[in-house]
């Protein structure tokens, strides 16, 4: 065979790198604007863009997609070529994918302030940007794809596999869970409802952490750790057992999410099992990681760069030990709705994906600028800030969860609640937050630290855009080499790999959502009593979409645990039956603030007189002065959206909610009737406020929440065509 | 499993890797990056074993023998069964007289704070609730009569039940709280609500 020469173009390499850099110090700033204003509401500075419940679907969208999202198209764009020895298929293609992600961010950083927002954690972005990923996604993979075909190697290194599960499953699980009605520019309703969203959500949420920040990292480590080292990766077998097996079991896990909730228990018993069983999995990469290191520890003392993917692969390690014992129905008792899981993810993101990125690109930067690290000290500084920062960030929130969990759950020996104010149980944690805060603060002071180190380099340097290679084409390499099962022929068929990639990793989707869509649609027609839930009323709709616009999810959860501790506190824990009109659900993640559920149960634990939710949301430091909420005066101010009203009945409709027919044509009479009887009552209190403000509404649907089990509502007159 | 493997490698495909002695598989390599055909750990093999069995009999006992700590509804009802046998004082009989001593005050002080301030504000003064420091009651001023408001609350009006939030006790010495704040003066008075009654105490 001939040896061809060839160049790769750094370019794109260069680009990556930069939003990188741009985009995870936003998401780390944003980031660091939530946790203080967790701490001190005012920080928001009375503005609605700013509030909590927006921001901090920015700062995970922005850390995710935006940073880590072009951290690992850095490390694609670098490594691939190299790896298959051809330039990237086409240039064209790879400028769209770098153009078109950043629109997507700069799209997600202007839409979700304003309170656009599925509510979907994750997967917030409205549905005319989700059509946007969806093309950026196609044209990433078909350049991947086809640079693999037109690859010199005969095989493809474990690195690409990573690529292809990242392509193939992102993709499935963009598309499915993003499966929503439009109903305005703006506006959407996901097609599924209450506990089947959730599941089809958390089998999303889950895999976007595995196939998102898990899949394309061990990509990056694989390419990136032998290649700072120097060192051969330590098993090729254990390559091959810890891919299939990871993305196998990871697609199963997902209702690990919603342990103890109105899910059935068959479902949550797969969420267990298969997320114990992706410990060795996940382990495996990190031993493969750690081990490709063995006789070069010498050189971790003194390189910063492998120090920081130490330190990440070992997160790496813990934070997939601590998944699985958080997927344990008695320990997620405890750590579920608390800071807990807001530590776990930071030891992934901070831990693992922060310090490979960041580690990454002091090895890559110098390169395709032709000179060395500015500051070896400098980056020394960094990688100290980060790991300390790391600590004080996620050690308080352990105790933080822990403290709360157990707080929430005590009794008195009269058998009440101890802390029977949720508040209390906040304010004991307050000072971890703190900590917290201070912790965020170093690991973004050295994030700083490692960009000026970057940017000082690039000065140094000049960038060398194509750099030269040469290859044979080895096409008839080896052949007679199958390997074991076969798995070496598959390396040489690029194609043939992909496919099983899809057909691996969507069984396990499959498994679970067939029956739990097949159980809910039967429960509701032949279950007497499961369809509890009567549709909304117009009113209330608008205020349910006003609660998913300011974010208040993110805070709330709307879910009681079948726990006494939480029946004593919320009211009736949660049947499935009372969600089935909810699109999107609304079960939350976190409980900054108590859970809403039964809050409009007349006579329950959590229902309040109309004006005290009034002063509430307009001050909530006026019902109690060291409440964190933000105040939403603006609610106050701003009209209900009636004009819309038809339009969402309709979308409604043909989700199959049972409106009766021509019920949209009536359905502004009817919402006016109701917002004037809620008007009325403020008024009566005193209050000065007009029928027509969004605050009425969001009024109306808190009264509403989890009243129709007990028929404590008397919505029937506004949801029938009299 | 391991034997089948090795079996389709000769010797010759192998190298020598100096800093650790294993074998590096020699047509593996991938833009320089070599790979060793080192085996799985044993530990890690027998720790992907463990997980893998424990999932089986996990999903046998929820699916074949409907274990009961497996069954949510089941475990709940558990809960409630266990906390009944502890708890069956939780709602014994009082007296219902108004208690004076500084620490049932005191007490209800810090009841008042938790519970009743969002709505009648932190001093009695009346917010969303009335005020509790005028001589003007709606639903009557005696311990009894107020025992029953806290205890059942007051749906059309808003107010909360709170017979199983705090016990008699508790409820108690909150509405001797209530009481003492009665001629006091409030920041913000809240109009007056329902009838002027003489004080009873």
């Amino acid at each position: 065979m001939a040896i061809e020469k060839f160049k790769y173009d750094n370019q794109l390499t260069k680009c990556f790198a930069y939003a990188t850099l741009v985009w995870g110090l936003t998401a780390m700033l944003i980031g660091l604007t939530a946790a203080f204003e967790i701490l001190w509401p005012q920080v928001d500075l009375g503005l609605e863009w700013l509030t909590f419940g927006r921001l901090r679907p920015l700062h995970t969208n922005a850390a995710i997609f935006a940073f880590v999202g072009n951290g690992i198209f850095t490390a694609i764009y670098y490594s691939t070529p190299r790896l298959l020895k051809t330039p990237m298929w086409s240039p064209k293609l790879g400028k769209i994918n770098f153009w078109g992600w950043q629109l997507v961010i700069v799209l997600a950083a202007i839409t979700l302030p304003l309170g656009i927002t599925t509510s979907k954690e994750y997967a917030e972005l409205e549905w005319p940007i989700d059509i946007l990923i969806t093309i950026v996604w196609v044209v990433f993979g078909l350049n991947l794809i086809m640079t693999m075909v037109h690859r010199r190697t005969k095989h493809i290194y474990v690195a690409i596999w990573f690529y292809i599960a990242t392509f193939v499953t992102v993709a499935v699980l963009h598309l499915g869970n993003s499966m929503e009605l439009p109903v305005s520019f703006f506006k959407s309703y996901s097609l599924y409802a209450g506990a089947s969203d959730a599941l089809v959500q958390w089998w999303y949420g889950h895999n976007a952490v595995a196939f998102f920040l898990t899949t394309p990292m061990l990509g990056l480590m694989y390419y990136f750790v032998p290649k700072v080292s120097n060192r051969p990766i330590y098993s090729y077998k254990l390559s091959i057992i810890h891919f299939w097996s990871l993305i196998f079991l990871y697609i199963w896990a997902g209702p690990h999410h919603l342990l103890y909730q109105a899910l059935p228990d068959w479902a949550q018993a797969l969420g267990v099992t298969f997320s114990v069983a992706l410990i060795a999995p996940s382990w495996g990469g990190m031993i493969n990681g750690l081990l490709t290191l063995r006789g070069a520890w010498d050189k971790v003392k003194e390189d910063p760069i492998l120090k920081l993917f130490v330190v990440g692969v070992t997160a790496y390690g813990m934070s997939t030990f601590e998944g699985p014992m958080l997927s344990l129905k008695t320990v997620n008792a405890i750590s579920h709705f608390t800071d807990w899981t807001i530590a776990h993810v930071h030891v992934g993101t901070l831990g693992w994906n922060g310090m490979l990125i960041f580690g990454m690109l002091y090895w890559l930067v110098p390169r395709i600028f032709n000179t060395k690290l500015y500051s070896v000290s400098l980056a020394n500084i960094h990688f100290w800030l980060a790991t300390l920062g790391l600590l004080f960030f996620v050690i308080p929130l352990y105790f933080a969860g822990f403290t709360q969990a157990l707080m929430w759950k005590e009794f008195t020996a009269d058998g009440y609640l101890q802390y029977p104010n949720f508040l209390d149980t906040y304010l004991n944690i307050r000072p971890m937050h703190m900590w917290r805060a201070l912790g965020g603060t170093l690991y973004l002071t050295g994030a700083i630290i490692a960009v000026i180190n970057i940017v000082k380099t690039v000065k140094s340097g000049t960038f060398v855009r194509f750099e030269e290679d040469e290859a044979e084409v080895e096409v008839a390499h080896n052949a007679e080499d199958k390997g074991w099962l076969g798995h070496r022929t598959l390396e040489g068929k690029p194609l043939a790999f992909t496919f099983w990639v899809l057909i691996v990793i969507i069984i396990g989707g499959l498994v679970e959502f067939i029956p739990q869509f097949i159980q809910v649609s039967n429960k509701i027609e032949t279950e007497e009593g499961y369809a509890i839930q009567k549709p909304y009323t117009p009113l209330e709709l608008a205020g349910r979409d006003i609660y998913i616009s300011e974010g208040c999810y993110n805070c709330h959860s709307q879910m009681i645990r079948p726990f006494r501790s939480e029946v004593e506190r919320y009211g009736d824990y949660s049947k499935p039956g009372e969600y089935i009109y909810d699109h999107p659900f609304q079960w939350g993640s976190r409980r900054t603030g108590p859970d809403l559920f039964r809050e409009g149960e007349k006579g329950g634990k959590q229902n309040r007189p109309n004006a005290w939710h009034y002063e509430h949301l307009m001050n909530p430091r006026k019902t109690n002065v060291q409440s964190i909420m933000p105040a939403y005066p603006w609610m106050a101010t701003k009209d209900i959206d009636m004009d819309i009203i038809p339009a969402k009945i309709r979308a409604m409709q043909t989700l199959g909610v049972p409106y009766p027919d021509g019920y949209d044509k009536i359905a502004v009479e009817k919402l006016k009737a109701q917002a004037k009887v809620i008007g009325d009552d403020l008024r009566a209190s005193g209050i000065k406020v007009d029928d027509n403000k969004q605050i009425i509404a969001l009024i109306a649907y808190l009264q509403r929440l989890g009243s129709d089990r007990s028929g404590t509502n008397d919505v029937d007159k506004y949801i029938s065509l009299k | 499993m391991a034997e089948e493997y090795k079996d389709f490698r000769k010797e010759q495909d192998y190298e020598i890797d100096t800093l650790t002695n294993d074998r590096l598989i020699k047509d593996h390599v991938y833009d320089g990056i070599r790979e060793l055909d080192n085996d799985l750990p044993p530990w890690w093999k027998w720790l992907f074993y463990v997980t893998l069995v424990f999932g089986v009999i996990y999903l046998i006992r929820l699916y074949g023998f409907q274990a009961p700590d497996l069954i949510q509804d089941v475990e709940y009802a558990n809960e409630m069964k266990q906390a009944e046998q502890e708890n069956p004082t939780k709602n014994t009989e009082i007296k219902y007289e108004r208690l004076t001593d500084a620490a049932s005050l005191a007490e209800g002080k810090k009841l008042f704070a938790t519970h009743c301030a969002v709505c009648h504000g932190p001093d009695g003064g009346g917010l969303i609730g009335p005020n509790f420091t005028d001589d003007y009651w709606i639903h009557g001023n005696t311990v009894e009569a107020i025992f029953g408001v806290v205890s059942n609350g007051v749906l059309e009006k808003g107010m909360t039940p709170f017979k199983d939030v705090i016990s008699p006790k508790q409820r108690l010495q909150v509405i001797s709280y209530v009481l003492s704040l009665h001629g006091t003066t409030p920041a913000k008075p809240k109009d007056p609500q329902g009838d002027k009654l003489d004080w009873p105490y």
